[in-house]
């Protein structure tokens, strides 16, 4: 970059050695290294940055490309393209089908993601020591990793020169009706509230791993390919050798095949691609790619008098965890007209009525710890696509909360609050609110979307109930690994960000202690010093 | 308004992309923009990017709809989707809609696009009063202002 420092923002500047294109190749390629990281987002990052640090030779390989910070703009469809898998089309199969988007390029969700830190719950961390066996998870374990993790993704509340009016509002509603409000902590450096956190912040203020971790992990002599879509595991015996896939050319298609060989692979391509993966591999276990958790989310939209503005102030700067322990999360997020209009219903003249209110509008959502029985499947083309059925709680658990977070937007002073129900669109009042838990429970008529899945690939003591251990190795296969979402035992009920990147930390520890001491740190110590002293 | 036909897509997919928009897109309400053309474009962008087998199989599930009103629409129409006047098209998209599975799958996904396509064009977000992109200018300096400073 030509620059001048301080005229744009630092992520502007960061320097990114040691990438190689897939789109440069003109011919198959092989690649050796001591841990080979597949995935770039929460988990990947982490996972290569901590083994470079290490003295490890790392290679990242990530499918998406590498956009740099001052590349991202404002207007969705360019940034769907550019940075979502399938530019953000795609769905979880089911009655009803779940809009499902997730990152794809360097940085992965991270990049894309509203940025929330929040730690696993303590409840839920003790269910999986109690459940699945998992020593090492409980609360007081998890703390240094939690605190480690929250300092890597520079964890902070939002300035209150950043609260859109949206999110006082949001705060209004909270605040008459006497419920406890918790502050988000977002990875991010001095946000100004552009709220473009969906699309990339071109400011930079966001934190994500394309900022932080991968640098990090590069500066360590980590190396990173792009475009490279990884299609199995290789194995000899049981024990995993390296990985095979595809270097993508012009229009993503497939150009050459390449080989990258390693003692050890870490997959973390997300919960719907890392099983994907093992699947192709043929990875044997009963539990790969069943209990699939969705955290979806139902949106509600309060429309108001008083022009709101969604469009300026943060993301998301606050959420209402008062209902956790039912399995109920609240949150407001502003989001571009064109990926509001999404959720809206209706097609024509009533959709245009509806839009045409845009400026007065809050939109929230009711996010549910999920029960239902959701899996990946490989298709008739190799890869893997979700299925997932509501279980009957969940379906009222998501009527109850619909019926709170309306309540919250009366009490906000919204006239009219549109529904995610095909079967009861909107509400006038807050007398009407009733008529929710009254109304047929038919999950067809549930508008759902989410950007959290976890649980595919899930971590059990026992191989019977689980694809890896309790650090992450794949029963069965030596050299193997899952640092990413796939491997949570259960729904965990709040953003997973800060969950990834404390269970990689800690995963990460333990597979380092089980390889052989870094080449570098054995060709210094061969040279008479040693790094690792 | 362009001429240019989107290179993804085959022409008869076109003409019933075409209906899709007409039946899909809003209407009335200060969203009058004569950009259906913009928004085909748009549409055809976003779908090289879906998975192949999805958009493999597109042309059929296109014709599908086209062709379905014989089939789907009740009372039944020995029409096509492209002939029906647009509410009458509009209907025939709900009920789609309404019908979940894979027929509720399709149109939400093209419902999905054409929203997109239609909402973040610059005159429509003009005429809504959206301004992202220069406020994005604005923090972009805000924030290098801050940083600068210390703050």
């Amino acid at each position: 970059m030509s620059a001048e420092p301080g005229s744009v923002p630092p992520e502007w500047r960061i320097d990114y050695p040691n990438v190689e294109r897939a789109k440069d190749a003109r011919s198959h390629a092989t690649y050796a290294a001591e841990v080979l990281v597949v995935g770039s987002g929460a988990g990947g990052a982490v996972a290569a940055a901590a083994f470079a640090e290490m003295g490890f030779d790392v290679l990242m390989i990530e499918e998406g490309d590498l956009h740099r910070t001052e590349s991202f703009t404002t207007d969705p469809p360019t940034m769907l393209q550019r940075l979502y898998r399938d530019a953000g089309t795609s769905a979880i199969f089911g009655t009803p089908p779940i809009l499902f988007a997730e990152g794809r390029c360097v940085g992965g969700s991270t990049v894309i993601n509203g940025g929330m830190c929040w730690r696993t719950p303590e409840r839920v961390l003790e269910s999986w020591q109690r459940d699945f066996g998992l020593p090492d998870v409980s609360p007081r374990a998890m703390e240094p990793h939690f605190e480690r993790a929250e300092s890597i993704l520079h964890a902070e509340p939002n300035h209150p020169d950043t609260y859109g009016r949206h999110a006082h509002r949001f705060l209004d509603g909270v605040h008459k009706l006497g419920w406890s409000v918790d502050v988000n902590r977002r990875n991010m450096r001095r946000c100004v509230g552009l709220n473009n956190c969906a699309l990339g912040c071109p400011t930079g203020a966001k934190q994500s791993m394309l900022v932080t971790e991968v640098p990090r992990a590069l500066a360590g002599g980590a190396r990173l390919l792009t475009g490279a879509r990884v299609s199995r595991v290789r194995f000899s015996g049981s024990r995993a050798v390296g990985v095979t896939g595809v270097l993508l050319g012009e229009n993503d298609r497939p150009a050459f095949r390449f080989d990258a060989f390693a003692p050890l692979v870490v997959l973390a391509a997300g919960a719907r691609h890392t099983p994907g993966i093992l699947m192709r591999s043929r990875v044997r276990a009963s539990a790969l790619g069943r209990h699939l958790r969705t955290h979806p989310n139902a949106k509600v939209v309060g429309v108001f008098d008083e022009p709101l503005d969604p469009w300026i102030g943060a993301h998301q700067t606050h959420q209402v965890h008062q209902f956790l322990d039912d399995g109920i999360l609240i949150a407001y997020a502003a989001v571009p007209p064109g990926m509001l209009a999404m959720g809206l219903p209706g097609l024509g003249a009533v959709h245009a009525r509806l839009m045409r209110q845009y400026n007065h509008m809050l939109t929230a959502a009711t996010l549910v710890e999920d029960t239902g029985s959701g899996r990946v499947r490989l298709g008739p083309d190799r890869e893997p696509f979700m299925t997932f059925a509501l279980s009957p709680q969940d379906v009222e658990t998501i009527h109850r909360g619909v019926a709170l977070t309306s309540e919250l937007m009366f009490a906000a002073g919204a006239r009219r609050v549109l529904l995610p129900f095909a079967h009861l669109p909107a509400i006038e009042s807050a007398d009407e609110i009733g008529r929710i838990a009254s109304l047929a429970r038919k999950p067809g008529a549930i508008e759902l979307m989410t950007v959290h899945i976890m649980g595919s690939a899930r971590m059990s003591v026992r191989a019977a109930d689980g694809v890896v251990d309790e650090s992450g190795r794949v029963h069965g296969v030596a050299g193997l690994a899952v640092v990413d979402a796939s491997l949570f035992p259960s729904s965990i009920g709040v953003n997973p960000m800060e969950s990834i990147v404390a269970l990689a930390l800690r995963n990460v520890e333990r597979l380092a202690a089980t390889l052989r001491r870094p080449r570098a740190t054995r060709s210094a110590a061969a040279a008479g010093g040693d790094r690792a002293a | 308004m362009s001429n240019r036909l989107p290179a993804g897509l085959d022409r008869g997919s076109i003409a019933i992309l075409r209906a899709v928009i007409a039946a899909i897109r809003p209407r009335g309400s200060g969203f009058d923009q004569p950009i259906d053309d913009e928004v085909l474009h748009a549409v055809d962008g976003f779908l090289r990017h879906v998975p192949a087998p999805l958009r493999l199989g597109l042309p059929f599930g296109l014709r599908l709809l086209e062709w379905g009103p014989i089939v789907f629409s009740r009372p039944r129409r020995a029409t096509r989707l492209s002939r029906l006047p647009r509410e009458e098209g509009e209907r025939y998209l709900e009920g789609w809609l309404e019908a979940g599975g894979l027929r509720g799958t399709l149109v939400l996904g093209l419902r999905t696009l054409v929203f997109m396509a239609f909402y973040q064009h610059p005159t429509v977000l003009e005429s809504l009063g959206v301004d992202w992109q220069g406020r994005a200018r604005e923090r972009i300096a805000r924030r290098t202002e801050l940083l600068r400073e210390g703050a």
